[in-house]
């Protein structure tokens, strides 16, 4: 398939053969008769990893190259339920977190959810958060 | 600080005329000398650096005079993320007064300007809007603004916390024209109830109004990831690496966080403001721009599509200091001239001076930006919990009457009282079988008399707030998500606000809503930068206000009949 362009978008009226949820429905399933049958949950209701690589597609067809980043990175935590969402987002607060503990949130990333490129972002953070003293102290550090 | 009283020794005799001055409301205003090595400056301080860029190995090693190795995280995640490192030392190469004009001169395009800003630093993009008086910053910012048609944003909160209140004013709010809703709460544990009611209310005022919660990150994520509200804002980012951690954030965290809400399909902006550091006590002696320029660069790097920014809950600060609305209008035209979505303040009373109040929106509602208001007050402003707006519902006649003066789109309309009370009655039944439905505290029919007719809270029934607070943890405590109260509209058996607000919810599943300065049309048609691309190129093109929305804005609450001069239109 060719990569989308501007023409493409809005994706939810000129393209909506493209979007499904994450539970694999067509995006023309939700209706409301499938609402009150209950044949829907809040599940159907959010966006999947491969609508967010179409609109980073259109970002990058529209000269948006970090909100493009931004949708990838998306694209990768709609694999990560929401209370470790907000976990990972509190660890990366000034000095919530150790060297350590970052470097294992970036391999958790990688490994668990193949997240690579939010992994990059969080180990890129664990440099800066080094040199500028924003990191946690280890506990149990006798020195 | 409200008021300084007038100096007047009992010895000396003053004139008619001062007496009179004394007693004009722009004196009770605050207003300071500048203070540049407090950072108490607007956008001209020695203390700020000059340009400069310098590439090795396709990165950058030097910005605004500092080497990599002194970067500070500010610096680094605009070298690292903002800036177009290919470009970078050619364009900040240009010099600034060649950027400036291409900013005004209408033979270049919007596009041609991006090719040169991507690769600006900080201190470059400073540079050249130092150069632009505040009539250039505005032909700059009809320009630039991303979206071609302009829109705007309402606060809709209410001093007792009352959901049926801001279901009402929500629903005037979206019949009135405003494109976005935003509200917050006075006591915390009431917003499940009244996030609800928002955007029930905005439903019913006008399919495809977008709403929002104010509150701390955490809960604030919550509510949209349950589809309660439709979008985000209150996500701050400084200009100093002390105050972003004083704010116990970083651009890495904010950036993580901008993915989280993408990640669920929700639209989320950033928001920044001049004055901000030098509130917080430590402005690292810079002006007030260059320090939001930081932050506005920071935005763009992490990929968010958009920003508020004007000062906002600041606005005292440049306010009171020379040159400081300038400063103000020239942060919303960089945020727009670096390709972010700009809901651009005017949302917080800052002065007593009604010319002082509509000058301030001059800048920002003549050229048209993507959210004029990023809060006008669809309430009274007692009620505003935003601690005020720069306009609220007292001034919808003036808004419009100057829409009107001057044709210009500012997003609002006048409408005639008998739609307002149907759409206020409407709201406040419609939340009363939501609440019935869903086992939450009862809405009287007297509540609902009240919502249709009143002005402010104190026009309704008190709420018994316990009672209140217990339903606002049982939402939270039983899951209720936005299908539910789609569920539980439709059950009620008001179809159309089910079908409108599970429209809504349809648009986080295509994600359209995460472009660029996107809002939803009446007709659910998802309109931004992509599809509504701003086109202007000089007189005759671009947004004009014609035709139908002309007519509409022609339309004010009292205008004589040309034919029958006894008799009003309308």
């Amino acid at each position: 398939m060719t990569a989308l362009t501007r023409d493409d978008y809005p994706l939810s009226i000129n393209r909506p053969d493209l979007l499904h949820t994450p539970t694999g429905k067509p995006i023309t399933a939700l209706t409301m008769d499938a609402v009150v049958s209950g044949e829907l949950s809040a599940e159907d209701l959010r966006i999947s990893s491969e609508t967010l690589l179409l609109q980073a597609e259109i970002a990058d067809a529209s000269g948006r190259p970090q909100l493009a980043g931004n949708f990838r990175r998306a694209a990768e935590m709609t694999a990560i339920p929401d209370a470790e969402v907000l976990a990972m987002y509190n660890a990366l607060r000034p000095r919530a977190s150790t060297g350590e503990a970052l470097a294992e949130l970036a391999d958790r990333l990688e490994t668990t959810y193949s997240a690579p490129v939010c992994a990059a972002l969080v180990r890129e953070a664990a440099e800066v958060y080094g040199r500028r003293d924003l990191l946690a102290r280890p506990t149990g550090d006798d020195d | 600080m409200t008021s300084t009283a007038p100096r007047q020794s009992s010895a000396a005799r003053v004139s008619r005329r001062t007496e009179v001055l004394e007693a004009r409301p722009v004196n009770l205003d605050g207003f300071v000398e500048e203070w540049p090595e407090k950072g108490l400056v607007a956008m001209e301080s020695d203390f700020d650096p000059t340009p400069s860029v310098r590439v090795e190995d396709g990165r950058i090693v030097e910005l605004d005079g500092k080497e990599r190795a002194d970067f500070d995280f500010m610096d680094t995640f605009i070298a690292n993320h903002a800036i177009d490192v290919a470009s970078a030392e050619r364009c900040t190469a240009i010099p600034s007064v060649e950027i400036a004009r291409l900013l005004i001169d209408p033979r270049a395009t919007r596009d041609d300007v991006l090719a040169v800003t991507r690769g600006l630093t900080p201190a470059k993009v400073l540079d050249v809007v130092k150069l632009m008086n505040v009539v250039e910053i505005m032909q700059g910012m009809q320009k630039m603004r991303a979206r071609r048609t302009p829109a705007n944003q309402a606060h809709s909160t209410s001093a007792r916390d009352n959901p049926i209140q801001v279901a009402a004013d929500a629903a005037e709010g979206a019949l009135r024209g405003f494109a976005e809703l935003e509200t917050t709460l006075g006591v915390v544990r009431y917003a499940p109830l009244v996030a609800i009611a928002l955007q029930v209310g905005g439903q019913v005022g006008r399919g495809g109004v977008l709403t929002q919660c104010a509150l701390e990150e955490a809960t604030e994520l919550e509510l949209g990831m349950r589809g309660i509200t439709a979008y985000a804002e209150t996500i701050s980012v400084y200009g100093t690496e002390s105050v972003f951690i004083d704010g116990d954030d970083t651009p890495w965290s904010k950036a993580f966080l901008a993915s989280a809400y993408a990640s669920r399909g929700i639209k989320m902006r950033f928001t920044s403001g001049t004055g901000s550091e030098v509130q917080m006590g430590n402005a690292e002696g810079k002006s007030m721009l260059y320090l939001e320029i930081r932050c506005i660069l920071m935005a763009k790097g992490a990929g968010v599509q958009g920003l508020q920014n004007g000062s906002i809950s600041c606005i005292g600060v440049p306010g009171a200091v020379p040159g400081g609305l300038r400063a103000v209008a020239a942060e919303n035209l960089v945020a727009s001239m670096v390709d972010l979505e700009c809901a651009s303040g005017n949302d917080q009373s800052f002065s007593h001076s009604s010319m002082r109040r509509t000058a301030r929106a001059i800048p920002q509602l003549f050229p048209g930006t993507d959210f004029v208001c990023s809060g006008y007050s669809a309430v009274p402003n007692p009620d505003n919990m935003f601690a005020g707006s720069n306009f609220d519902t007292e001034d919808y006649d003036d808004w419009n009457t100057i829409q009107r003066d001057f044709q210009v789109d500012g997003g609002l309309r006048h409408v005639r009282e008998a739609e307002i009370l149907q759409a206020r009655n409407k709201a406040a039944r419609v939340l009363q079988a939501l609440f019935r439905h869903l086992d939450l505290p009862a809405i009287t029919d007297d509540e609902v008399e009240a919502a249709t007719y009143a002005h402010s809270s104190n026009d309704y029934p008190l709420r018994d707030v316990l009672a209140d607070l217990k339903g606002a943890q049982a939402v939270m405590d039983r899951g209720i998500t936005g299908l539910d109260l789609v569920r539980g509209l439709e059950a009620a058996g008001f179809h159309d606000v089910a079908e409108n607000l599970l429209m809504v919810l349809r648009q986080r599943v295509s994600g359209d809503l995460l472009q660029t300065s996107a809002i939803l049309t009446p007709d659910f048609v998802p309109l931004s930068a992509i599809n509504d691309p701003n086109d202007y190129a000089g007189p005759g093109t671009g947004y004009r206000l014609e035709g139908e929305r002309w007519e509409e804005l022609k339309k004010l609450r009292h205008v004589t009949s040309a034919t029958n001069p006894e008799t009003e239109v309308g």
